[in-house]
């Protein structure tokens, strides 16, 4: 912008030794992310995990590099041009403007960067795209509900509470929602896909190394969502992956247990439930199951998530359910059955909490019951 | 003194009539509406990506047992549509030209146009006689846009009435009408936010 | 003189109302851009606080790994609201409405912005707004985050509506915030300001008023179909109708990606304008600084599905998306080589403004390198939705965005009220804030990649250490954010006094009075030269008179030659 010409610029020996402690930091965090031992952090338990990690190395590697540099020439430079005491306000600087030679480095370097970056990623997204991958000859669908996963496999009936996978056999992963978007994610294969419903997602890898691995949602899917995750009350559910012995001994146990089990969704039913004959006692173990992460067997103010239910059905100083209807077996029935969702609080529906009309006829003999 | 090139109003000074503040006024207002109506173009823009993404994933298009729209009306309206457009040019022009009582003609005209244009509109819902929550994506896709758009000719209706009784007030001179500019865009805005719905749900 | 016969025209430069009387007219409904920017700023930092006690209550969740300070729903609604207020009420007000509206017409010599009327509707629709995001928690406040995701945000309680309506308003009060912005830095710079000469912060702001006005309007139409879909059930989002999830993700992201730009390249101009003031030189490659604004807003534009590379979007989608994401990584880079080299050869005086800058350079650097690495799919797949994510744009909206805010309030406090912040308190506040931000969000890296996922009200118990660590480190920096708010409640009454000019910048808004007259310039004033040369007299001509009048009780900040 100025016509007159920029003051020469002259580099110090320390700024070049400056530099070559930049250099050496990052050819050292370089060599380091090379050779870090990723695995013994978090195992790679599927092909995927290590190419992922191939490229996490190539990321942190180059990425620490850069934070080296950045970080350490601000902080040589601050330090080296603070202003001394014997400097007033009237001082300045170097007036140097622009070096248009440098400028062109620092566009063309990351330019280099981002294209060397970019053609690694996309060869990997195309190595791991289900539609490009060997197909796996193994076929698993994931099915994600509030709050917890089930797995259909070829061959089992209904839905099981566990994913099994066999140790070198590639995998075809199918994941889908019942409810809300929820996420398939286990850490130690690296990779995710969201549980959208009304669409299903792929994943396709083969398992690698034989344990026990956490299943674990990243897409918020309401109140129970940091419990869904292997290992607790709401979903209890690991993936493993099995040697192929012990996979066979779980499929088949798996397939005699559930040679009886319905391949029908639940789904909402039309009409209002039937409550006669409904059992108290199948209702206490449902309640168990089903309700005690949020109500208490206890009175209205033992609060979980909902309040206490002792007596919903017969205390006067509660008269009214949270949808305001008054506090009946039908209207209970109602609520079970079509879920309910404002400002006093919500209740998930009978699809989403698995139950069927008998389920609900048994849980209102229960809360019945509680006097 | 060496003076740095100062941005010039191009219509300063053309007219002793028109003086700086109104020209420059005239170009911040002009733009400040540019700008305004390319934001309504995004908002209308959100809208026609939404339907195309919901009628090129799922259930298609249109959905089944979803209702038929009628070409043959809606063509009359967009003519009648269309046809406003012109008159409002004319009118515009006519100011422009110092003529104000046909000025006052044809913005009388596009009033009447607008309106019947809306008229057509409500006939074609009573027709399709469903609803706007419980049509599914046809709701989400043809009553909302159109239900914007003719959202838009309303306001337009009544901005243009307003206009029309200023300059009846003498609100604006035949060298100063910044406003009636400003309202000529608007509806010729709106005429090319039909050609684009008309297309996209009539044709495509 | 000649300049004044160059004004004697009568332009709007020279349409003067006298200055309304009255505390209503000239403090709670005024169209003067200074008080405006100023209303955005206290109404945004009371949102600030508000935000940061939403944050203090998430953190002192989750101090366990099992929780139970709160119940996961209001877990939710807490950390949902925390992110609507940080990114609608705190951040972009503030840069844009508040910021913007005070600092850049003083320094494009401009009177006012076009359109005071509405600047003032703006303004006021903004706390408006803010109040029902707050009052939704009386309805039951939405829970799904700040982005709202459908099927389960259809499923959140009533005040989501209330919160969809809400954020319309924000975006309505932003359009018209850029629209305003835009028309006035292409039709109102003083004579003889051209593009290359503008200062840095008005590119920043002249790079966001697009976004603000464009990608607005798209977040309005998504909040509205959310809104018509929870109230009168049509079919957007809800599958079992034929809607699509994923439609809200376009819309919603279309809009946010931008946002993201809407938040950091204001506070990119704010860091321009304080780096070469107390490095006592030029910026360091003007144009690219400036032009590099103008490619990241376009860029912007294009990169908003990085956001779901997870939610199942077409592969050959994916590609492009990925590869514009990282081309972002340049312009950004040459901003930050651009500052970091401004530093080199200079005199640097650490005021606490300076030091946030060069903190902000530091801390947006991690955050853009995370950034790097996330538009990389395949580490994306492992790493969205987790903790990770969460670091990364804190670092960017902590460490960028309210650094540079930060750096702003301590850099124009004094042209605001003509007394400066406490200094020795301001860098008490900058360490324990850098300190207790790196600690904070610095652990969060881990925690993401060993497999700890967002928006939890519980955690796996292997990761409760590092989360004891960062909540305690959060502590650190609400103490840093409290010394600030005294500091500026102390200092507006007995700070101490600054001068018109205390930092001896050379922007047009450090050459009038402090506070700013109403109407700001006596004289519109000529402009030369791009204002960064310290070894040059200033570019100005038509300023002499601005001084005239002003009387300082201390003598030594008395102007020369002026009594």
């Amino acid at each position: 912008m100025q016509q007159h010409k920029d003051p020469p610029v002259r580099l110090g020996s320390d700024f070049w030794i400056v530099t070559a402690v930049i250099v050496v930091l990052a050819i050292l965090s370089i060599v380091y992310w090379a050779y870090a031992p990723i695995d013994s952090w978090m195992h790679e338990a599927v092909d995927r995990a290590a190419q992922i990690d191939l490229l996490f190395r190539f990321l942190a590697g180059t990425g620490f590099a850069l934070a080296f540099a950045v970080l350490g020439y601000i902080l040589y430079f601050s330090l080296k041009y603070r202003r001394r005491p014997d400097q007033d306000d009237e001082a300045i600087g170097l007036q140097i403007h622009d070096n248009h030679k440098l400028e062109l480095w620092w566009t063309v370097i990351p330019t280099i960067f981002v294209i060397v970056l970019g053609f690694i990623s996309v060869k990997l997204f195309l190595e791991i795209e289900p539609v490009n991958a060997a197909g796996g000859t193994h076929v698993v669908e994931a099915l994600g509900h509030q709050w917890y996963y089930t797995f259909r496999y070829p061959g089992i009936h209904g839905e099981v509470k566990e994913m099994h996978l066999q140790v070198d056999q590639p995998v075809t992963l199918h994941v889908t929602a019942y409810d809300v978007i929820h996420s398939f994610w286990v850490p130690d294969m690296r990779l995710k896909a969201d549980m959208v419903p009304g669409l299903v997602n792929t994943l396709v890898f083969t398992p690698k190394r034989t344990g026990r691995y956490n299943l674990v949602c990243t897409e918020f899917c309401g109140t129970f969502h940091g419990e869904m995750r292997s290992g607790t009350k709401q979903d209890a559910a690991y993936v493993y992956i099995d040697t192929p012995e012990q996979y066979q001994a779980w499929y088949s146990a798996q397939q005699r247990a559930n040679a009886n089990v319905s391949d029908a969704v639940a789904v909402a039913s039309a009409g209002a439930v039937n409550l006669t004959g409904g059992d108290a006692a199948a209702g206490k173990t449902l309640f168990t199951q089903k309700c005690s992460a949020c109500h208490a067997i206890g009175p209205f103010d033992q609060k979980i998530v909902g309040p206490g239910l002792k007596g919903v059905l017969h205390d006067p100083a509660h008269p009214s359910l949270v949808n305001g209807d008054k506090a009946t077996p039908d209207a209970v029935a109602k609520i079970l059955q079509n879920g309910f969702n404002g400002p006093m609080g919500t209740m998930p529906n009978q699809t989403a909490n698995q139950l069927t009309d008998k389920d609900i006829a048994n849980l209102v003999a229960f809360l019945d019951s509680l006097k | 003194m060496a003076v740095a090139t100062i941005p010039h109003s191009p219509f300063a000074h053309d007219d002793p009539e028109v003086d700086l503040l109104y020209s420059e006024t005239r170009e911040l207002r002009v733009q400040g509406f540019l700008l305004f109506m390319v934001s309504d173009l995004v908002l209308f823009s959100s809208f026609i990506f939404a339907y195309l993404y919901l009628r090129s994933s799922g259930q298609g298009w249109p959905p089944p047992g979803g209702p038929k729209l009628d070409l043959a009306l809606a063509s009359i309206n967009s003519v009648i549509l269309f046809g406003s457009g012109a008159t409002m040019h004319f009118a515009l022009e006519n100011w422009k030209h110092s003529k104000f009582m046909k000025f006052a003609g044809w913005m009388v005209a596009t009033i009447v146009l607008g309106s019947l244009f809306l008229s057509g509109q409500v006939i074609e819902y009573a027709k399709l006689a469903v609803g706007w929550g419980d049509s599914g994506i046809f709701g989400a896709g043809f009553y909302t846009l159109t239900g914007m758009h003719g959202f838009h000719v309303f306001c337009g209706v009544i901005y243009l009435t307003v206009l029309l009784l200023q300059a009846t007030h003498g609100t604006y001179t035949f060298k100063k009408y910044t406003g009636l500019t400003l309202g000529t865009l608007y509806w010729h805005f709106v005429d090319v936010i039909w050609v684009v719905l008309f297309s996209i749900f009539y044709l495509l | 003189m000649a300049t004044e016969a160059l004004h004697g025209g009568g332009g709007i430069a020279d349409h003067i109302h006298p200055e309304p009387q009255g505390f209503i007219r000239k403090y709670v409904f005024s169209i003067d851009h200074k008080i405006i920017g100023i209303q955005y700023m206290i109404t945004a930092g009371i949102f600030l606080i508000l935000g940061g006690m939403l944050a203090e209550l998430i953190r002192v969740q989750l101090m366990k790994a099992n929780g139970g300070f709160m119940t996961p729903d209001t877990y939710n609604e807490v950390y949902s609201i925390h992110g609507s207020t940080m990114v609608w009420l705190v951040i972009i007000p503030m840069l844009t409405g508040g910021f913007g509206n005070f600092v850049f017409p003083l320094q494009i010599g401009a009177r006012d912005v076009a359109f005071p009327w509405l600047n003032m509707l703006s303004f006021w629709i903004f706390p408006v707004a803010g109040l029902m995001v707050y009052a939704s928690f009386l309805m039951g406040a939405p829970s799904a985050g700040w982005t709202e995701y459908p099927p389960m945000s259809l499923q959140g309680q009533a005040g989501t509506s209330m919160w969809a309506a809400a954020i319309f308003l924000v975006g309505v009060s932003s359009t018209l915030t850029g629209i305003n912005f835009l028309v006035t830095i292409l039709k109102m710079r003083a004579p003889g300001m051209t593009f290359t000469r503008m200062p840095l912060f008005v590119w920043g702001q002249f790079a966001t008023a697009p976004l603000l006005m464009i990608a607005t309007t798209a977040l309005g139409a998504a909040l509205a179909a959310l809104f018509m879909q929870r109230e009168f059930g049509v079919a957007f989002f809800d599958p079992t109708k034929g809607g699509s999830p994923l439609l809200w993700q376009h819309l919603f992201w279309f809009y946010s990606h931008p946002a993201v730009y809407i938040m950091i390249l204001p506070a990119f101009g704010i860091l321009s304008e304080v780096i070469p003031t107390f490095a006592r030189k030029p910026i360091f490659g003007y144009k690219m600084i400036a032009f590099s604004s103008c490619a990241i807003a376009i860029l912007g534009f294009m990169v908003w599905a990085h956001h779901m590379f997870t939610s199942g979007m077409a592969p050959a989608l994916q590609l492009p998306f990925m590869v514009l994401t990282m081309t972002i990584a340049v312009p950004t880079g040459v901003k930050i080589f651009s500052w970091m080299t401004t530093l080199f050869g200079g005199v640097l005086r650490f005021t606490t403004a300076m030091l946030f800058s060069v903190g902000f350079v530091a801390l947006f650097t991690l955050g853009g390198i995370t950034g790097v690495w996330l538009a990389a799919v395949p580490f994306d797949l492992h790493a969205h939705g987790t903790y990770f994510i969460v670091a990364h744009f804190h670092y960017v909206l902590v460490g960028g965005s309210l650094m540079g805010i930060f750096a702003g309030l301590f850099f124009w406090f004094p042209k605001m009220t003509g007394r400066y912040l406490n200094e020795t308190w301001g860098k008490v506040s900058f360490w324990l804030f850098f300190i207790g931000m790196n600690g904070t969000f610095l652990p969060m890296h881990v925690n993401g990649l060993g497999g700890q996922p967002r928006r939890t009200a519980t955690y796996d118990p292997q990761f409760q250490g590092l989360n004891q660590i960062e909540s305690i480190a959060s502590f650190i920096m609400t103490a840093a954010i409290l010394i600030i708010i005294i500091n500026i409640i102390v200092s507006i009454r007995n700070g101490k006094r600054s001068g018109h000019n205390p930092w001896n910048a050379r922007t047009l808004e450090w050459q009038i009075a402090s506070p700013p007259p109403y109407y700001n310039f006596k004289h519109i004033p000529t402009v030369f030269h791009a204002p960064y040369d310290f070894s040059e007299p200033l570019p100005y001509r038509g300023l002499e008179h601005e001084l005239e009048g002003t009387v300082y009780e201390n003598e030594s900040l008395q102007p020369a030659g002026v009594h």
